[in-house]
């Protein structure tokens, strides 16, 4: 039987309703007249979500913020209810929906565990036997005689998360608790998290942002988006199907701002008028294929002579970073444009770029002087969606911008000891020995 | 009901974990400490004493301070518990939204903080006793039977309007001030005594006397000041008639208020 059921599961939230006193005694009374009292329609934080989870499980739950995850787990720890349907959970809960919830300032750190570690629902006695070890675990042997109001924010939350971890339960609710303190602890409390799922065999919910952690922890993943579950799967699949809803995102935010950001300068002799990419049948998009072939057109109007005018059409990120640039000298016949409007076009083969969200910029500068008539960044934005390439495991997200046509190989060495596996590294690393040695061998010939 | 004190025996560490901590985090940096909770019995018991060498009331063969002292106990304690286990919940809203125990721990945290503080002040009321060279008989164990009915009459108030106070805060902000008022409604500067004399023996409102003690008795502070005088004061029985009506008010309401608190838990997290 599975240890979490969440049935047909829905939250409504009425927005505004904490309204006055008087407009509740008037809605009342409207109602009492048998009229309808005026009500706004209530905000679905959670629609029809349906899903169960077996015991030793490893459930990520991903989505934009507002998309209904801590929500869902409130109402897995008890804290709200569903509006509809119903939530089954056989086994004790401990919730990390917030580590340090309920670290009083004014007490120490002794204090601040038992308090803490009795809100969690540990028994006195098993907090006194688990005492030193979540002290270790919080590197604050030192402290733990100190008012947590003289710790530093590091510290408390530390505290706080040595103490939720040592709950014993059949499952663990963690939201977003494991972005907390330095490196060094925060590495602490990623192995802690794996000994907790992998060698305890817990049941385990798991809400982040931090997809990659998600994909390398869960057994299953859950996409939640407007309050729906839009895929649960794999954590490769789910992932990447995020990733792709994260750019289309990026990119409708760009769209509605794209006018507004980017540098843009002009000389006043020339403007443009229209951007528009087209794919390979000549429709115009701002979604295009990885690999595929396509034209952007750009519409000047031009006011007076430009003589001998230079076309420049570049990409770049979201973020401003200069991806490429092409220039139109020697490509275009020079001449003088006389004012008027014109249409440039530019055909690219094979867009080499990997799936995200890009920009185009454009500039015009006048021959010979290359003084600017017209620069402007951010000019479009598309994105580029990946078709069948898996981003997360082939290039990892966001660890590159194209993709290299290589291939892999591996082979074992045949050396003169019969020594194998390890005689083959050593030996490459004489090989690279070699090459720096023939180099500064050069250079003592120029000399 | 009976998952109520279910709750309350498994959640007992609970509770009293937070009533620790309570009363740490209140004393912890004053230099009087936990000698506040004395202070206020102390001080109105001597201005109650200054305002009675004006006007004259009787106190029976019971010194007047002690009788005043006497009253007062059981008087901050409901007061205090009722107005705090309004606010706790609220005041804990942090807790609320992250953390999932049963809600009512939360009021009857406040009123076992209150406990503690009572007990402090059964050691002065010892000493006043002492003082005036009184002892108390067999009837003193009653006492702690009285305490528990106050305990439950302080829950009807604080469990309803800790619910509703978590809805509209006008509740949280206007109890203590209607609760001071009831102070006027109880026999705490003037002992029942004399309420009893005025309806029943003189019939001062004629043939409304009888309707208008019980309306006054149902105040279950009435009886509750009244009985605790009786039996730790003058080696007397508790007062059952001046018990009674607040006693059958309180069955009615606390498991009321009680079911309200509970439906009404069901949303604190969305709406605190």
């Amino acid at each position: 039987m599975a240890i979490i059921e969440v049935s047909h599961v829905t939250k409504e939230f009425r927005l505004g309703e904490l309204h006055s006193a008087k407009q509740s005694v008037f809605d009342a009374m409207a109602r009492l007249r048998g009229r309808s009292a005026r009500q706004r329609a209530p905000f679905k934080a959670l629609d029809d979500v349906d899903f169960k989870v077996e015991s030793g499980e490893v459930l990520g739950v991903i989505g934009h913020n507002g998309a209904g995850k801590s929500t869902l787990l409130k109402m897995l720890a008890g804290i709200s209810k569903p509006t509809r349907g119903s939530i089954a959970v056989r086994g004790t809960i401990a919730p990390l929906i917030e580590v340090g919830a309920g670290l009083v300032d004014d007490l120490s750190g002794r204090e601040n565990i038992y308090l803490n570690a009795s809100i969690l629902g540990l028994k006195r006695a098993a907090i006194a036997r688990k005492f030193d070890e979540i002290v270790a675990f919080a590197e604050l042997e030192e402290f733990i005689d100190t008012p947590i109001k003289r710790y530093s924010s590091g510290m408390k939350v530390k505290l706080g998360f040595a103490v939720a971890t040592s709950i014993e339960s059949e499952i663990l609710i963690v939201d977003e608790v494991l972005a907390v303190g330095d490196l060094a602890f925060q590495r602490k409390c990623f192995d802690r998290m794996e000994d907790l799922i992998k060698r305890q065999g817990r049941t385990v919910l798991l809400v982040s942002h931090n997809i990659r952690q998600v994909e390398r922890l869960c057994t299953r993943v859950l996409l939640l988006e407007h309050g729906k579950v839009i895929n649960d799967g794999a954590p490769t699949d789910t992932c990447n199907l995020f990733y792709e809803i994260s750019d289309k995102r990026i990119h409708e935010t760009k769209l509605s701002a794209a006018a507004g950001s980017g540098r843009t300068a002009t000389s006043g002799n020339a403007e443009v008028e229209s951007v528009v990419m087209f794919d390979e049948h000549g429709n115009a998009v701002n979604e295009i294929g990885y690999l595929d072939d396509v034209e952007i057109r750009v519409g000047y109007r031009v006011l007076v002579n430009l003589p001998d005018p230079i076309f420049g059409i570049g990409i770049h990120t979201t973020d401003f970073l200069y991806l490429a640039t092409s220039q139109s000298i020697g490509s275009l016949p020079t001449e003088t444009l006389l004012p008027g409007h014109y249409v440039l076009s530019y055909k690219i083969r094979r867009f080499p770029f990997l799936p995200g969200v890009y920009s185009l910029r454009l500039g015009v500068a006048l021959g010979g002087s290359f003084q600017p008539v017209l620069y402007s960044e951010n000019a479009l934005s598309f994105q580029v969606l990946g078709k069948d390439i898996n981003r997360a495991v082939q290039t990892g997200y966001r660890e590159g911008f194209v993709a290299l046509d290589g291939d892999w190989e591996l082979s074992a060495q045949d050396l003169d000891d019969a020594t194998s596996g390890p005689g083959s590294r050593r030996d490459g690393v004489a090989y690279a020995l070699d090459g720096s040695s023939s180099l500064s061998d050069k250079h003592d010939a120029r000399r | 009901m009976i998952t109520a004190i279910k709750n309350i025996i498994d959640y007992r560490e609970l509770i009293a974990v937070l009533a620790w901590k309570n009363i740490t985090v209140r004393y912890k940096q004053a230099y009087l400490g936990i000698g506040w909770a004395v202070l206020k019995p102390l001080t109105l018991m001597l201005v109650f004493t200054l305002v009675r060498s004006f006007v004259g009331i009787p106190s029976g063969n019971v010194p007047y301070p002690v009788l005043a002292f006497a009253a007062l106990m059981p008087w901050i304690f409901f007061q205090e518990s009722a107005s705090e286990g309004v606010l706790s919940v609220v005041g804990n809203a942090a807790l609320i939204r992250k953390i999932y125990f049963p809600r009512e721990i939360f009021p009857i945290t406040a009123m076992t903080t209150k406990l503690v503080e009572l007990c402090i002040n059964a050691l002065i009321l010892a000493l006043l006793m002492w003082w005036f060279g009184m002892l108390p008989n067999g009837q003193v164990f009653w006492a702690p039977v009285i305490i528990i009915y106050t305990m439950l009459a302080s829950l009807t108030i604080a469990l309803a309007g800790a619910a509703i106070n978590v809805y509209y805060r006008d509740v949280g902000a206007g109890l203590p001030t209607m609760l001071s008022l009831l102070m006027y409604a109880s026999p705490v500067i003037y002992p029942l005594e004399m309420v009893k004399n005025k309806l029943l023996v003189q019939r001062a409102a004629g043939q409304w006397s009888d309707v208008l003690y019980t309306l006054y008795t149902l105040n279950p502070l009435a009886g509750i000041i009244e009985s605790f005088q009786n039996v730790v004061l003058r080696g007397l029985p508790p007062d059952l008639t001046a018990l009674m009506p607040g006693m059958i008010l309180v069955a009615i309401a606390l498991p009321l208020s009680y079911l309200f608190f509970k439906h009404a838990e069901l949303y604190f997290a969305d709406v605190i």
